[in-house]
């Protein structure tokens, strides 16, 4: 029970006021601002649009820009990865654990043999 | 007349809303638990204990944040943040800019969410929203009778919530175990599945072209764009997706 208090309060209050509220102050606008919103209406779209462009933002900067343990992945491993899961996922009918698998499998042999 | 259709299949009985809360939140469970994108989701979580693990935010807080926060990004700018030293203005902020993606997640998926109408339902249904159950309610929602979404969807959050918790502790009993190679094919986890599951979630033209904008577009507002890049990125691809969208529409 000490080992959750590590640090005193401040790391829990830092979760609630500079994790938990900027997120979900999001969730609770969309609620606010779109109760009557049609879902295919073509502010949806739009917003649906802004959504998966977002996401696949965060993709992209992750490969590309990452920070933490991928830092010791040469680039070309890891757009590789990327590339190879994705065309396993096609040649795979489609499956979404198969192509991750595929992904997988590069990066982990390609980061043995660079970074490992 | 020995065959009933009910019978022989409960997922196509003839009046499924007369079935209660109940059986649609068990089968909201039993989603979550054969979900892949949960299973995913869940490997990043240990990624995640095991990244908190290694640079020393307390484990009671990073628990409490998977408990509380549910968006792993916005989790990896909070760890990050207070590793940096940052003060609390600024990590807020940084989570605030990347929690954006949020809003039109929860507006796309609140059609499918409305129940009897209550505000206060809808706000705790929001809460629960992220990117992988975001995939998932979107695949698995639309289908079912309208007063089934509700409960089915608090099944499926039931799952992802307790799942990410309990991986994120499993991460930290993990620290320090495993191999590097292996700890980085855990961070790759959440780019490779999400590049799939939202390929695999595309339906239309604007989807293909958001998904390929978003892509194409990060690298370079990554350069140009400042601290806002992932912002410009995703209310340009967006816009430019959609408004190709109109175009094609205006001229059909």
């Amino acid at each position: 029970m000490k080992a959750l208090f590590d640090g005193g309060l401040w790391p829990y209050l830092l979760v609630i006021f500079a994790g938990f509220l900027p997120t979900d102050v999001w969730r609770w606008l969309a609620v606010i601002f779109a109760r009557r919103l049609d879902e295919e209406s073509e502010l949806m779209v739009f917003a649906r649009a802004v959504a998966t462009a977002l996401v696949a933002g965060v993709i992209m900067r992750l490969v590309l820009l990452p920070t933490g343990d991928l830092v010791a992945v040469p680039l070309a491993i890891r757009v590789g990865a990327v590339a190879g899961g994705f065309l396993v996922y096609f040649l795979a009918r489609r499956s979404l654990l198969v192509g991750a698998l595929a992904g997988e499998a590069i990066m982990i042999a390609g980061a043995y043999l660079t970074a490992g | 007349m020995s065959e009933s259709p009910a019978g022989s299949d409960p997922a196509s009985s003839p009046d499924p809303a007369s079935r209660g809360g109940g059986h649609w939140y068990a089968r909201g469970l039993f989603a979550g638990v054969t979900s892949v994108q949960g299973a995913v989701l869940f490997a990043s979580y240990v990624g995640f204990g095991g990244l908190c693990a290694g640079v020393g935010f307390p484990t009671g807080a990073a628990i409490f944040s998977s408990l509380l926060v549910l968006a792993l990004p916005s989790q990896l700018l909070l760890v990050g943040g207070y590793v940096a030293g940052n003060g609390a203005p600024v990590i807020a902020l940084a989570v605030l800019l990347s929690a954006a993606r949020l809003l039109p997640a929860v507006v796309t998926l609140l059609p499918y969410l409305r129940g009897r109408g209550r505000l206060f339902v809808q706000l705790f249904a929001a809460h629960f929203v992220a990117v992988s159950i975001w995939v998932e309610a979107r695949r698995h929602l639309p289908p079912l009778p309208v007063e089934a979404r509700l409960p089915f969807y608090f099944g499926m959050a039931t799952i992802f919530n307790g799942g990410c918790v309990a991986a994120t502790v499993i991460g930290f009993l993990l620290a320090g175990r495993l191999p590097q190679a292996l700890a980085i094919g855990l961070t790759f986890l959440t780019p490779i599945s999400f590049l799939l599951a939202l390929t695999r979630n595309s339906r239309d033209l604007v989807d293909y072209l958001s998904l390929a904008l978003g892509l194409a577009l990060a690298p370079i507002f990554a350069a140009v764009g400042g601290r806002l890049d992932l912002l410009w990125t995703g209310l340009a691809g967006g816009a430019a997706a959609w408004a190709i969208h109109r175009l094609r529409k205006r001229a059909a």
